[in-house]
């Protein structure tokens, strides 16, 4: 278990006693690729927030589903200012040239149907929250995942922060962090490609 | 089943078992009122108006003209007449709100803000505008002058009930003694074209909560504000509570991307941690203003969980989806169907769920039909369902 400087902020006068049981980031190693998801297109956002979870959670629970006593009281909290900015773009343009819009972008359109790909995978039922912080997304994000525990809905948020790149302004990038009780036990052992 | 969600990925879904939710009841001074209630509708600019138009149960729908809608299936929506401009209708409902609850400029300063919003159509045009949403709301933070913390909701058809239970969840632990929530959606073309593409409006023109041959949603205008504070805070400074926000709950399905779980277990377990933090039995509910979308899966879904919930005492519960008029107004939408609840209560009628035309096998409810219904429950739910298995339930008091 580790912490970090905004997650210490986030928990400094929480009595419940949580901790980072994992973590993950994106980009990785130079020359990664992100892997394509079945019925997701166009954009890369997705898939961001997909294998970011994936990295953060196989971390944690190893292979999916998560066991089921822990799975089931782990909340999913996604966190972008930038949103799905290429799946936006594609209505737009669709719409734009008078072009039918692709009807798989209908349910990509929303944050929620990553987090619904990532929550059946690996079991987690507990809360869904989608947000756009006005600023320090991840900051903002461990705040309302400290919240979320201490008001009883869940034990353990996933919290992903996921930034669409574009061009001239980055590439792609992101955090997963597993936010939960220091009393569940420890991350099993570092894996390749660990930070 | 909307064609999109045929195509989406296969996947085999977890088996979740129930599982306890453990919220905490509150204690007394830090119980949540509603002091303040704001709403627009394509029926007009105030709660009057939604009131009326929820008991009168005569669906606002009528043929889009803010947009060309020649290539699509549906062609109706509920919508404002002109070109209102989002920014300045929220900025007027948050006013509403703010005077309901008496309160000055002085009280504003210190008071978050919690919005929900739909992604902005004129930042995918403009990657300038890239982080229009977050914006938006820093503009509202300043017009309203709404000194404290802010955030943006994007949990779809959640978002504003999710905001509503964090608000909430802040005021019980005591990071807030008050809180706005605001939420707005106006039909735009990008989202019109985007559920038309995934044959998810309703090509009949009605949107038709629980009934047989319900085929789907429709689009409507809707924006809300709520001011949500402790009970003491109300106390200390003379504001009656319009009503308590008694409970809240939020649980995920763990099934599919945009397909709810069937048997609803999802929102069941929503219910529960609900009723179970504000300490009200199943018996005390005597109402239902129900998520209904008017999806084929998404109604029996929903129908499963109030069985589920309620047993067999479902059947006398009266239940109504107040999207039949207004129309689903996405991020919005939970947030105006919790200030039609409140009205609902206040008003000692309950609104009626349009579009009905024969009852469903899948869908056995006490539905509220034709007129609004006489009656002065002391408890009332909300509940929302969305895409990624995300549900919530807001338990509202009588004051």
């Amino acid at each position: 278990m580790s912490t970090v400087p905004a997650f210490d902020l986030a928990v400094r006068d929480d009595p419940a006693g949580l901790a980072v049981l994992a973590r993950a980031r994106w980009p990785g190693r130079s020359g990664e690729g992100l892997p394509s998801i079945p019925g997701f297109i166009v954009s890369s956002f997705s898939p961001l927030v997909a294998e970011l979870a994936d990295r953060c959670l196989r971390r944690y629970f190893g292979t999916s589903p998560a066991d089921r006593g822990r799975g089931e009281r782990t909340a999913v909290l996604l966190a972008s200012t930038s949103g799905d900015l290429a799946t936006a773009a594609a209505v737009a343009g669709a719409v734009d040239a008078g072009r039918r819009v692709p009807p798989l972008l209908f349910y990509q359109s929303n944050p929620n149907a990553i987090v619904g790909y990532l929550t059946a995978r690996w079991g987690l039922a507990g809360p869904v929250v989608c947000t756009s912080p006005a600023a320090d997304a991840l900051g903002d994000a461990l705040r309302l995942a400290v919240l979320l525990i201490g008001d009883g809905d869940a034990d353990a948020v996933l919290v992903i922060v996921a930034e669409q790149g574009t061009p001239g302004a980055g590439s792609d990038r992101g955090t997963a962090m597993l936010v939960g009780p220091k009393s569940w036990p420890p991350a099993p052992t570092r894996q390749e490609g660990d930070e | 089943m909307p064609d999109a969600a045929a195509r989406a990925p296969e996947m085999t879904p977890y088996q979740p078992a129930p599982a306890p939710a453990r919220p905490a009841p509150a204690q007394p001074a830090r119980q949540v009122v509603i002091t303040g209630l704001g709403a627009v509708t394509a029926a007009g600019r105030g709660t009057g108006a939604l009131l009326g138009l929820v008991l009168a149960g005569e669906p606002a729908f009528a043929p889009v003209t803010r947009f060309a809608v020649q290539r699509c299936r549906a062609t109706v929506a509920a919508a404002l007449p002109g070109s209102p401009v989002l920014a300045d209708e929220l900025a007027a409902v948050i006013d509403d709100a703010c005077a309901a609850a008496a309160m000055g400029w002085a009280d504003r300063n210190g008071t978050g803000l919690l919005m929900a919003l739909h992604s902005d159509a004129a930042a995918a045009r403009d990657p300038r505008a890239r982080q229009a949403t977050g914006s938006l709301a820093g503009e509202m933070a300043q017009r309203c002058g709404l000194v404290g913390l802010l955030r943006t909701y994007t949990t779809a058809c959640v978002a504003a009930s999710t905001a509503t239970a964090d608000a909430a969840a802040m005021i019980v632990a005591g990071q807030a003694d008050r809180v706005v929530v605001a939420a707005g959606y106006l039909v735009d073309q990008d989202s019109f074209a985007v559920f038309d593409a995934g044959r998810a409006l309703a090509a009949d023109g009605q949107l038709r909560p629980f009934s047989k041959g319900r085929r789907g949603m429709l689009l409507g205008d809707g924006l809300a504000a709520i001011v949500l504070e402790s009970a003491a805070m109300a106390s200390h400074r003379g504001a009656p509570p319009l009503a308590r926000l008694a409970g809240w709950g939020r649980a995920g399905d763990a099934y599919h991307v945009c397909q709810p779980r069937p048997d609803g277990t999802g929102l069941a377990r929503a219910i529960e941690s609900a009723l179970r933090r504000a300490q009200v039995g199943r018996g005390e509910v005597g109402y239902v203003n129900a998520s209904g979308s008017g999806t084929v899966f998404g109604d029996a879904a929903e129908s499963a969980a109030l069985h589920r919930t309620f047993g067999p005492a479902v059947r006398s519960i009266p239940v109504s989806s107040t999207k039949s008029v207004h129309g689903h107004a996405l991020e919005a939408s939970a947030l105006l169907e919790l200030v039609a609840t409140v009205l609902a209560l206040r008003s000692g009628q309950l609104p009626v769920n349009a579009g009905f035309l024969a009852p469903d096998d899948e869908c056995d409810l006490d539905l509220v039909l034709g007129t609004a219904r006489q009656r002065r429950p002391g408890y009332a739910l909300s509940l929302n369902a969305a895409f990624g298995g995300a549900n919530t339930a807001l338990l509202v008091g009588a004051a």
